[in-house]
């Protein structure tokens, strides 16, 4: 049996998780039946209890509001409530163009968008800003900037020739 | 036929606005009382009550089912407290003493008003028990709290705090013996 304490109870080690749970009415069946009966033959856990009984309750602050605060929290509720729901709404609709359904989808439609703008929009611009004429001209202009650069070739080669035809054969002078 | 709990999470996740405001009415008188055993203060009870109803609210998508909706808003109710008092930065005592000494009984109103003795006792008493409650470690915090004031079950706390029943009744257990030290005095 345990010791016996003016300032607090000691009771039995072995049977004080059961007491608590007596004393909060778990005990059920047989488990109850035996701390009833130990309680009943054991001072210290019979004294134990009784603290258990005059303190605890002290413990519970019971705080009753008035009806009219009652009103005002569902009040408050339902006005928060609908916030959280136009919020929610909100995000939703942003949240739904980032489905991964959405992804492919939007990129098809840009590449299809993009496809038609360049088949559609290359006959519409090589028609209206460059006749067909020009464009020939276009392709040819590069050549002719170089037919210069080939006729200056050509003229060095002629006087290349010139030289060694007016110069004596090297080894028979 | 009133419809349960779980008819109407299944239909505010439909977007019946109304199936969660009557959960709120169901739930909010005892949802109130387990923020006030933890706040002490009756508007930061209702503020973290209200917390609690708007993240079910929200996240009502994470509602599996698997345990009802009582216990699994109860366990938001009971995080929501727990970060509260976490976050706050005034003591536990201190508040607790505010409130008691703010707070207007309506036995209170028809008594005749206590002796300048039992008011000094009552506050000695206050501060003590507010300062052995803030003591304890949450999950003792928790399971006194839900078991002591609360009057649930083992087996419910056990869920609510998604832990063995054992355990929960190793922490009551704890959270017992360190209050009846501290509160000898008054027994």
């Amino acid at each position: 049996m345990a010791q016996h304490d003016k300032a607090v109870a000691v009771a039995c080690t072995q049977w004080e998780e059961d007491l608590v749970l007596h004393y909060y009415g778990e005990l059920r069946g047989s488990e109850r039946t035996a701390v009833e009966d130990h309680v009943r033959g054991c001072e210290p856990c019979r004294f134990y209890l009784k603290e258990l009984e005059s303190i605890l309750p002290l413990t519970v602050k019971p705080d009753e509001p008035p009806q009219a605060f009652w009103d005002n929290y569902s009040r408050e509720m339902r006005r928060k409530l609908t916030e959280v729901k136009e919020r929610k709404s909100w995000w939703q609709s942003l949240a739904l163009f980032f489905q991964p359904w959405a992804i492919p989808v939007s990129a098809t439609a840009a590449v299809a968008v993009l496809a038609l703008t360049l088949t559609l929009g290359k006959g519409f611009w090589g028609s209206k800003e460059i006749p067909q004429d020009d464009q020939a001209f276009m392709e040819i202009l590069p050549a002719a900037e170089n037919l210069e650069f080939f006729k200056t070739m050509e003229v060095l080669d002629a006087m290349d020739f010139l030289e060694d035809m007016g110069s004596p054969v090297k080894g028979s002078a | 036929m009133q419809p349960g709990d779980e008819d109407l999470v299944a239909l505010a996740r439909n977007g019946d606005h109304k199936a969660f405001e009557e959960l709120v009415e169901r739930h909010k008188q005892k949802a109130y009382r387990i923020a006030f055993d933890f706040a002490r203060d009756r508007e930061e009870a209702k503020d973290l009550s209200q917390e609690a109803f708007l993240r079910a609210y929200s996240h009502l998508g994470n509602f599996d089912g698997r345990s009802g909706f009582y216990t699994w808003f109860y366990r938001i109710l009971v995080n929501v407290c727990l970060d509260y008092k976490r976050r706050k930065k005034r003591t536990f005592a201190e508040e607790f003493n505010e409130a008691v000494e703010n707070q207007v009984e309506p036995s209170q109103v028809s008594q005749k008003p206590p002796s300048p003795d039992q008011q000094v006792l009552a506050r000695q008493l206050s501060r003590k028990i507010g300062a052995a409650l803030e003591a304890l470690p949450p999950k003792q915090r928790t399971a006194f709290i839900l078991k002591n004031n609360q009057g649930l079950s083992i087996k419910e706390i056990a869920e609510m705090m998604q832990t063995a029943e054992g355990t929960v009744k190793v922490h009551l257990h704890r959270a017992v013996t360190a209050l009846r030290q501290s509160l000898a005095e008054f027994a």
